[in-house]
């Protein structure tokens, strides 16, 4: 949830490519090689080293000790960090729409029927829409 | 219309049972902003929002946080402003553009929808392709399938 912006940067940029997002796709499901991820892809081993080093220094994805096969790691709290950022940014207009509602509905109300005494606040919907 | 357009954004769309004219003025005027500008448990206050409706004219505000009174300001310029058509503008600190279009889909009914490009700022300097944050709501989704 609290990442560096640099972090944040460096994660979106590294999402940035529809390789490295199937990549991370494919690590969703478990821990694999190089060569495991390689495989779906028409892509040399080289290039598939290339997108994994990119990866992992935005901190998506961390690489095993063993010396030879090196499995990667998806590192899901860097990935819900950046998700967050943009579920956040939905949220806030969701529930900034949700009292513009409320408030248009005030002012017609008003304006279509006497003006009331005292003040209208619109009725706060505290209920949080369903997200996905 | 085109794929290519729809997919380099951000977009939030919402339709509200008023007209046009009173959907834009609510975006514009501060005494309607305050009421809304604010998403839940955070308040906007009316003495903090400065609007100069006109292309280069600022756009601040305030956000503050009812629970703890952290507070969020957002320093802007107005890039359009159509009444009551489309507005526009742009944050200082993020570079990030946020256009609004304001559709009447029936006597009464206005859709707003907003796009939001340059999110965040790096991404525009950095070798972001085009259509990678939809794509990346898509994979959102469908990682949200997998958890």
């Amino acid at each position: 949830m609290t990442m560096t912006e640099e972090r944040l940067d460096a994660a979106f940029a590294a999402l940035a490519d529809p390789t490295r997002r199937a990549i991370l796709s494919r690590l969703s499901q478990g821990d694999a090689t190089v060569n495991e991820l390689a495989a779906p892809f028409t892509m040399s081993l080289p290039g598939i080293s290339k997108h994994l080093k990119v990866l992992e220094r935005s901190g998506l994805i961390s690489r095993g000790r063993d010396a030879q096969f090196r499995p990667c790691h998806l590192e899901v709290d860097t990935l819900e960090g950046a998700l967050d950022w943009i579920g956040a940014q939905r949220r806030v207009w969701e529930e900034r729409f949700d009292k513009l509602d409320a408030h248009l509905r005030a002012l017609q109300r008003t304006s279509i029927k006497r003006p009331r005494p005292g003040r209208t606040t619109p009725a706060g919907r505290s209920g949080k829409g369903s997200g996905t | 219309m085109s794929d290519d357009t729809a997919q380099k954004e951000l977009r939030f769309t919402r339709v509200f049972e008023a007209p046009r004219e009173l959907v834009f003025q609510c975006m514009i005027d501060p005494d309607h902003l305050t009421h809304f500008w604010g998403p839940t448990g955070v308040r906007a206050p009316r003495e903090r929002i400065v609007v100069d409706a006109r292309p280069g004219g600022a756009f601040k505000t305030v956000m503050v946080n009812e629970a703890d009174g952290g507070e969020y300001p957002t320093d802007a310029v107005y890039d359009e402003v159509r009444p009551p058509e489309r507005l526009s503008w742009t944050e200082a600190s993020s570079g990030m553009r946020v256009e609004s279009d304001f559709v009447e889909v029936a006597p009464g009914r206005t859709e707003v929808r907003i796009r939001q490009y340059n999110v965040p700022e790096a991404l525009a300097s950095s070798d972001a392709q085009a259509g990678f944050l939809s794509s990346l709501d898509r994979f959102a989704a469908y990682l949200g399938t997998l958890a």
